[in-house]
């Protein structure tokens, strides 16, 4: 039988292996230029969306009658629609909508369903029977449709049509964090945290949320990818905020009838979804690749 | 970082008595879409303080089960358990899941089979050493993080003050399995239940793995329940051996004795088919033929006959009784035909490598 120090010697060698250094680093360069130009890009709605009013835009809302379905020029750089309201103004104030109901959903649909989705996947049993069965019914009617329905009876201000959109997310979130969790809630470490006297809620946050993470974050982006493109679907359904409030969907609509005389209405606000979704994709895209790759290594 | 500074006082076995543990009759039953399965079946022994029990078997034989039901570990929804599990004053059969999580960590600790997969990988080692420690006692963060150190100390791992900073992907299998002890012992538990700590470890590591076990628990005095399917692992590791076959135990003496004069020929047909390094090289192992028998359906007489050479038409129909051996009291084994000691005799050779 040998002595604590011999072990403490042999384990000198085993050290050997060595802790791998700047992680960060790596992984910076990992992610790639396309990630950081997207992440850049967001940042930029994003700032434009907080500050619009400070910036010296001109009113989204009251246009300027002389100068309708103008093309870009310098004193409107996005041309101006029907009413004359400069499109540049209407796209950033409109970019409030989107992120507003894109990430206010998601994070409702994501606090809902992820919370019920980990205790499902942890507890198992009844719980996660019922809670499944529930999901099944949701996800069995057509999310859009009964949207609509709901929008159209209770009204459709920002913060319903978020309400309700979250909600309607929250089944197929639930089943995606479940899924996530379910890989985990098995594993050993679990076994091995509840046989150090971990309490569950304990066990949950500090031990499965964790390894869940990658997956809710890049659920989450493309999530709100998805839930401004609905936004849109809504606002050619003339369902999303009344007008005359700005916002993509709501320009994309309206441009409809000018689309011979003005393309730069339909243009812009399109521009502007698309590039900030492929952003949103793109950044969701890598994260998930990237974390794929540290699972890998473990 | 010096012991010293661990602020957990050692249990001192002085002002204790009795046994640590008691197992009596315990009935593990899985129920199962084929139907229920036992596997755990009537098992009973004690294990005093300080003492180390050495459990072995195949696999299926239970062993992990028994270990995993002592510490009522296994899940409720589809386990039945009867009998009675007597930890110090506590009784863990049927106990309320709050009543356990005081005595887990506390008071008893597990080693896990495999350091891959029981350590979580995206959380540092500090935390996962620190987490029981602030659980179960009322250190502060500074003084959890000081204790996390001297233990990795303790469980020999080099620099451990900045190893501590580290995932469990930065270390070696055999790293890990130390930071697994290490996080098993934090709260100086009285008793340690070890899962096959070196089965997932290269064999050059299995041994300082397992003398770091019992070079910890000599100085901590603490009960250890080595779980293993390798009789080399336990020979010279352990005061007593239990051989579990089918659920049941079969054999169970002090370490000496059972090599000295193993009665079943279960436990004859496992030292067999473990490797010895006293043994010419290219020596042929001789495997045990069958497998062992379908728990939900257990064969009446002894689980063992259909595999056993020295079966009889008795063996086959009547299980036999767990009974002692004349010569030795300690000495528990359930066979009709128990080898004679002359029978043993590959088992000196076994002795010798000790």
């Amino acid at each position: 039988m040998s002595s604590t120090t011999d072990a403490v010697s042999s384990a000198a060698t085993e050290s050997s292996v060595g802790v791998s250094r700047a992680p960060k680093k790596r992984m910076r360069k990992a992610l790639g230029t396309i990630f950081w130009i997207s992440i850049c890009w967001i940042g930029v709605v994003f700032l434009l969306a907080i500050v619009a009013s400070w910036i010296g835009l001109d009113d989204p809302n009251n246009g300027d009658f002389s100068l309708i379905n103008s093309s870009p020029s310098w004193s409107h750089p996005f041309g101006t629609d029907d009413l004359g309201r400069d499109i540049l103004s209407r796209v950033i104030y409109g970019a409030r909508v989107s992120l507003i109901v894109g990430f206010g959903a998601m994070g409702l649909g994501m606090s809902i369903g992820g919370t019920l989705g980990m205790i499902a996947a942890y507890r198992r049993g009844g719980v996660d029977t019922l809670v499944s069965a529930a999901s099944y019914v949701m996800l069995a009617f057509p999310a859009l449709v009964a949207v609509i329905a709901i929008v159209a009876f209770w009204g459709h201000d920002i913060w319903k049509i978020t309400i309700i959109v979250g909600v309607a997310s929250t089944p197929l979130v639930y089943r995606v964090i479940r899924a996530a969790t379910l890989s985990y809630a098995t594993r050993e470490f679990v076994t091995a945290a509840k046989a150090q006297g971990a309490t569950d809620t304990r066990i949950l946050s500090r031990e499965l949320l964790p390894n869940v993470l990658p997956t809710i974050i890049s659920y989450f982006l493309i999530g709100v990818a998805t839930v401004i493109i609905l936004e849109g679907a809504l606002a050619f359904l003339g369902l999303s905020v009344p007008a005359p409030t700005a916002s993509w969907g709501n320009m994309i609509n309206e441009s409809r009838t000018y689309l011979s005389d003005n393309p730069w209405l339909a243009l812009f606000p399109s521009m502007a979804m698309f590039l900030f979704l492929i952003a949103l994709n793109l950044v969701g895209d890598a994260l998930r690749q990237s974390f794929d790759a540290q699972e890998s290594k473990l | 970082m010096s012991n010293e500074q661990s602020s957990i006082a050692f249990p001192s076995t002085e002002e204790l008595s009795g046994p640590l543990l008691r197992v009596k009759d315990l009935r593990t039953t899985f129920s199962t879409p084929r139907g229920s399965l036992t596997a755990v079946d009537g098992v009973s022994f004690e294990l005093g303080r300080g003492e180390t029990l050495g459990i072995v078997g195949e696999s299926g034989s239970g062993k992990t089960v028994l270990a995993r039901s002592v510490m009522g570990l296994l899940p409720r929804s589809n386990t039945t358990q009867t009998g009675s599990i007597l930890f110090e004053e506590t009784e863990i059969v049927g106990a309320q899941e709050a009543t356990l999580r005081e005595i887990w960590g506390a008071k008893i600790a597990m080693v896990f089979q495999d350091p891959m997969t029981s350590l979580n990988p995206v959380v540092r080692i500090q935390r996962q050493i620190t987490e029981s420690l602030r659980l179960h006692t009322s250190m502060d963060r500074a003084e959890a993080k000081a204790t996390a150190i001297s233990l990795l100390s303790q469980v020999g791992i080099p620099s451990p003050a900045e190893r501590v900073r580290a995932y469990p992907f930065q270390l070696s299998g055999g790293m890990r399995q130390r930071v697994t002890i290490a996080i098993a012992l934090a709260c100086s538990p009285r008793l340690l239940l070890a899962d096959e700590p070196t089965t997932g470890l290269d064999v050059t590591v299995q041994a300082q793995i397992l003398d770091l076990l019992s070079s910890l628990q000599s100085a901590r005095q603490m009960a250890v329940i080595l779980v293993t399917h390798d009789l080399g692992v336990v020979a010279t590791r352990t005061d007593r051996i239990a051989v579990m076959y089918a659920g049941h135990i079969v054999e169970m003496a002090s370490t000496k004795r059972l090599f000295a004069s193993m009665a079943m020929p279960y436990t004859q047909a496992l030292l067999r088919s473990t490797p010895r390094i006293s043994q010419p090289s290219h020596t042929r192992l001789i495997a045990i033929d069958g497998r062992p028998p379908d728990l939900i359906n257990p064969p009446s007489g002894c689980a063992f006959a259909p595999r056993c050479t020295y079966a009889t038409d008795q063996c086959r129909s009547e299980r036999p009784p767990l009974r002692t051996a004349p010569e030795d009291p300690t000495h528990l084994f359930a066979c009709w035909n128990p080898l004679q000691t002359g029978n043993a005799g590959s088992i000196t050779t076994a002795k010798g490598e000790n």
